[in-house]
């Protein structure tokens, strides 16, 4: 020690004394410390492994789907679960072998577990069965607490109580994949991905594979918590502590703007027939009912479907997994004539008084085109072409607009583009113009194949979402219309595409062709326009989409059709309409696939749906207060 | 060894590489090993939650930038410390009274200062700048007929001020270690004897004053519990008193021997809060038992040691209270955060210094630790004023 003035001795003695008292209070703390860890050992021991409070990590509950009308579309159930934890089985195979005894669980399953066991942390649960019948579950409730390690509980499944009805809407939940995971932590920090990660692996978790349940995933989601719970040796829990500050947060709930009784009368509707129909709210846009059918049931999907239920989906010839409303996209047939004589009348290429004689022939360059009425339409002018769906008319008004303007106008009612509704999927369909076929098919536009496009066959496609907004806008004379599925939730994110207002003139003498075409003698679809309900008259246009080429050969003998015909080779039948004819509020598009004729099995269809929304009044005000309209950069209406 | 650093302020390249090389490096591979003991033991408190894996190695990068830190607090030459105690007291007092205005709330408490992306707790800066304060004045007023009373008067001062603003925040533990490291120094300064008795006195007698008048509502129900638990009563699980009983239980099981690395069932079933932080003891306690438990005990007492061996060795009186007030900093931290997780005091929120997670205590103990060794590399140097 240096320093030998007198301070420096009296701060040794001083730091001496300083040192010795640490020392005692740290010879203090081991002390202690030897009282607890072996004097009082074996108490804390026993204690220990007694019981222990433990925080177990709660998933959170996900968000319901209702309609509009508060019905629930995707809620959650109670399920039975048995589960096992390593810590408190010990040996794992036996006591598995012991519940194997009560209920189905094969050698493999068991062998199966076994491995999940050791892979996880020795406390954590392994799921034995998912999915408990009644029995099963009383059954093992009763014999658990002879078991360690078993757990028998109840657990929050996701359900979907209209099963196929909304199939396609809502997509389905199912446990996260490797694929889903990483997905799911895209552009995440560490932290969160492994938050992410530990969260999707809980046995509760699962996660939206696809439409709403997957476009919407955060939203309805909801926040992790945990469970403060206590358990005996044998891992029973004996007691949950209220814990309110850690409880899991649910998630949000999302209010469509379907009418479920509506889509169930619809889907009834079209019975055995495959198609798809879109019922509008013309005044909001609101979709009513977005039907794809046949359809898959996404209750099996949840806990896993077996490879064999799958392909049986996948390989059906109605492609019950498909969402033809939305992703299909078809010729739109005759019901693109509007279009083509909005086209006609926005260039001022032909006087809707005009008359063009049909006698069944169109001669132009070499080839000859076709109409489908045996003998032609004789003299017709627009809204006689329209009523009576004249081919000739239209490939003559085609010829004259030309294909560049045709395309512009078919744009501004909002085909050719992707409509945003907040789900996956959905297709734009084509408008084909000489830009797409050079870059589609490497080759230049001939006239020829305008006349095709003039009666909506040939390139041009389109899905039944865009023909009832088609509709719809007719009905509305032209006002802008934004369909929306969403009516309270996460609000798309994409932009809405563009489209603009269209001359009310116009619009209104294509609502009077598409009036007669149900109401006046000669209209295609004569029958369908009483709905039957003692006042109201529906509007609309027949379509028929070709699926086959027709050989001059086979005209000549008479085009095959029903019977004598493959299903794969018919027509799809197409409808489009709007009702009350005088005051529309409801919009509509139908099709029935390989169907044949518009009139004859679309347009009835398209009717008794259209008739049960008045009748129902499927348009009436909704329970939710609607998210704010989306805002982007579609021009004003101008204050209306 | 003394002619080489006669002058702390021939700075030369030679000179820096000497100094390096003089460093107490069984003192700094002493502490190196005590963090590499925390890794291992935050990486079984936090293995079984993903929500926290990313801790064990952020605490290794924290104790990287912690030793940098110790580093150059070593090199600094112990004369410029002497400059530098007093702008260092005034600035951080300075963030004291910011953090009063501008502070950021977080747990409850008004503690942090927001700079830029860092949080920053001036609070804990304190507990180094209070000691160079107070080594400074000790330096420059004390004489061979020091016992005066009225010589301490200011130094007591030094050490109330803060504390008053730190209390306010409130932060109970930080305030007391204040107190308590301050207070060693005045002990060590040679305050009488009858004072000394006299203020204990004083103190024991205002303990029913400061529960009933001074302390908060949550405070007293800590100090509650504590006594509590002390005298065996039943505590109620929700209380505070769950953390400590369930803290006993997990120390209490561990035995001899504990239960083996990564498997102590009451760590691992994550009820202990804080188990990462505060009560990071209990993992090890449970999961390598009494032995090594008392082994992690005496190798503090080993370092803290070696700290005051260097105050002793030191000439200057800069630097005898310096190395002595850090490792006092260092062992309050140590005697307070074990003595509460053993359930002898009540829980004030004390870390233990490189096994608890957090970034505060990890840089404040590794800058005292550099001070100590600052004051090792000048340990000839008088420090003559004037």
């Amino acid at each position: 020690m240096s320093g030998s003035r007198p301070v420096d001795k009296l701060f040794n003695r001083r730091a001496v004394v300083a040192a010795g008292g640490g020392g005692v209070l740290f010879s203090g703390l081991i002390a202690r410390l030897f009282q607890l860890q072996i004097l009082d050992g074996e108490r804390y021991q026993a204690i220990a492994k007694e019981n222990s409070v433990r925080l177990d990590l709660a998933p959170p509950l996900r968000g319901n789907i209702l309609d509009r009308f508060g019905r629930p579309l995707a809620a959650h159930r109670q399920a039975g679960r048995i589960s096992i934890v390593r810590e408190q089985a010990g040996d794992v195979a036996a006591v598995l072998k012991e519940v194997a005894r009560h209920i189905d669980l094969s050698e493999a399953r068991q062998q199966q577990i076994v491995a999940e066991t050791r892979r996880q942390a020795a406390f954590q649960p392994v799921i034995v069965r998912g999915e408990l019948s009644y029995e099963d579950f009383a059954k093992m409730s009763l014999r658990a607490p002879e078991m360690p390690g078993i757990l028998v509980e109840m657990a929050a499944t996701r359900s979907y109580p209209r099963g196929r009805d909304f199939a396609h809407v809502l997509g389905y939940v199912a446990k996260a994949s490797q694929s889903d995971l990483e997905r799911l932590s895209d552009g995440t920090t560490r932290d969160e991905a492994k938050a992410i990660r530990r969260l999707f692996h809980h046995p509760n978790m699962r996660t939206g594979r696809s439409g709403l349940e997957r476009y919407a995933e955060e939203w309805l989601r909801g926040e992790a918590g945990f469970r403060k719970l206590e358990a005996n040796a044998a891992g029973r829990i004996i007691r949950e502590f209220d814990a309110p500050e850690l409880a899991p947060k649910r998630g949000r709930d999302i209010h469509l703007t379907v009418d479920a009784e509506l889509q169930r009368v619809a889907i009834d509707r079209f019975g055995e027939e495959s198609g798809a129909a879109v019922v509008l709210d013309i005044e909001t846009g609101d979709i009513l009912a977005f039907v794809s059918t046949p359809a898959f049931d996404p209750n099996d999907f949840v806990n896993g479907i077996s490879q064999a239920d799958y392909d049986l989906l996948r390989f059906s010839d109605r492609f019950p997994l498909y969402h033809k409303a939305y992703d299909g996209t078809y010729p739109p047939g005759s019901t693109f004539k509007m279009v083509v004589a909005t086209a006609a009348l926005e260039a001022g290429v032909i006087n809707p008084n005009e008359r063009v004689f049909c006698n069944r022939r169109y001669r132009f360059g070499n080839n000859t085109w076709h109409c489908w009425k045996p003998g032609g339409h004789g003299s017709v002018n627009m809204h006689q072409a329209i009523k009576g769906s004249c081919d000739v008319y239209f490939y003559e008004t085609a010829r004259r607009v030309g294909i560049e303007k045709l395309a512009e106008t078919a744009r501004k009612f909002g085909f050719g583009q992707r409509w945003e509704l907040g789900l996956t999927g959905g297709r734009s369909g084509v408008v084909p113009d000489d830009a797409w076929k050079r870059e589609n098919r490497g080759e230049p536009w001939y006239e020829g194949e305008t006349l095709n496009v003039g009666i909506g066959q040939g390139q041009v496609s389109a899905s039944p979402l865009q023909l009832a907004i088609m509709s719809a806008r007719i009905a509305a004379e032209g006002r802008i219309i934004t369909p929306r599925i969403i009516g309270n939730g996460p609000r798309p994110d994409a932009d809405i595409p563009l489209d603009e207002p269209l001359d009310g003139d116009i619009m209104r003498r294509m609502k009077a062709g598409m009036f007669g075409v149900t109401s006046e003698g000669g209209g295609t679809a004569y029958r369908s326009g009483d709905l039957g309900l003692g006042g109201p008259r529906l509007a609309g246009k027949t379509g028929t989409s070709q699926v086959r080429r027709i050989s001059a050969t086979e005209r000549r003998s008479g085009i095959l059709k029903g019977e004598n015909i493959d299903r794969k080779l018919r027509d799809h039948a197409l409808f489009v309409a709007y009702a009350p004819a005088d005051d529309p509020k409801y919009a509509i598009s139908v099709i029935v696939e390989h169907g044949e004729g518009g009139s004859r099995t679309a347009a009835p269809i398209a009717r008794d749906i259209i008739a049960a929304a008045i009748r129902m009044d499927s348009a009436r005000a909704p329970v939710y207060t609607a998210t704010a309209a989306v805002s982007g950069n579609r021009p004003s209406t101008g204050g209306t | 060894m003394a002619g080489i650093r006669a002058r702390g302020s021939n700075f030369s390249r030679t000179n820096i590489f000497a100094q390096f090389t003089g460093l107490p490096w069984g003192l700094i591979l002493l502490l190196c090993a005590m963090a590499v003991i925390g890794v291992a033991t935050l990486h079984s408190a936090t293995f079984t939650n993903p929500e926290e894996a990313g801790l064990p190695l952020k605490h290794a990068e924290r104790f990287g930038a912690a030793f940098a830190v110790l580093i150059i607090a070593a090199l600094v030459p112990l004369k410029w410390w002497m400059t530098l105690a007093w702008p260092a007291y005034i600035a951080t007092l300075t963030l004291l009274v910011g953090v009063e205005f501008f502070g950021v709330t977080g747990g409850g408490a008004q503690r942090w200062l927001q700079v830029g992306p860092v949080a920053v707790q001036p609070s804990e800066f304190m507990k180094v700048s209070l000691t160079l304060a107070l080594a400074a004045y000790y330096h420059r007023i004390w004489n061979d007929n020091s016992g005066g009373l009225l010589v301490h008067i200011p130094a007591l001062l030094l050490i109330m001020i803060p504390a008053a603003l730190i209390f306010r925040q409130p932060d109970f533990g930080t305030t007391l270690a204040l107190f308590a490291s301050g207070g060693i120094l005045i002990f060590l300064a040679g305050l009488w004897w009858r004072v000394i008795s006299a203020v204990v006195i004083v103190a024991v007698a205002s303990v029913p004053l400061v529960y009933l008048v001074v302390l908060e509502d949550y405070q007293r129900e800590r100090v509650d519990t504590y006594v509590a638990q002390l005298t065996g009563a039943q505590v109620n699980v929700m209380d505070d008193g769950y953390q400590i009983e369930q803290a006993k239980i997990a120390i209490g099981s561990g035995g001899w021997t504990g239960k083996g690395y990564m498997e102590g069932t009451q760590a691992q079933l994550d009820y202990i809060p804080e188990q990462h932080t505060d009560f990071i003891l209990t993992v090890l306690a449970e999961e390598f038992g009494f032995l090594t438990t008392t082994g992690v005990l005496i190798m503090w007492m080993v370092i803290l040691g070696l700290g005051l061996v260097i105050a002793l060795r030191a000439s200057s009186l800069f630097g005898r209270f310096l190395a002595a007030g850090a490792v006092m900093t260092v062992a309050f931290y140590i005697l307070f955060n074990v003595a509460m997780v053993l359930g002898l005091l009540p829980v004030v929120g004390v870390p233990l210094p490189f096994l608890s997670y957090g970034g505060t205590v990890m840089i404040t103990t590794a800058a005292s630790f550099g001070l100590i060794c600052s004051v090792h590399l000048g340990k000839d140097e008088l420090l003559s004023i004037g």
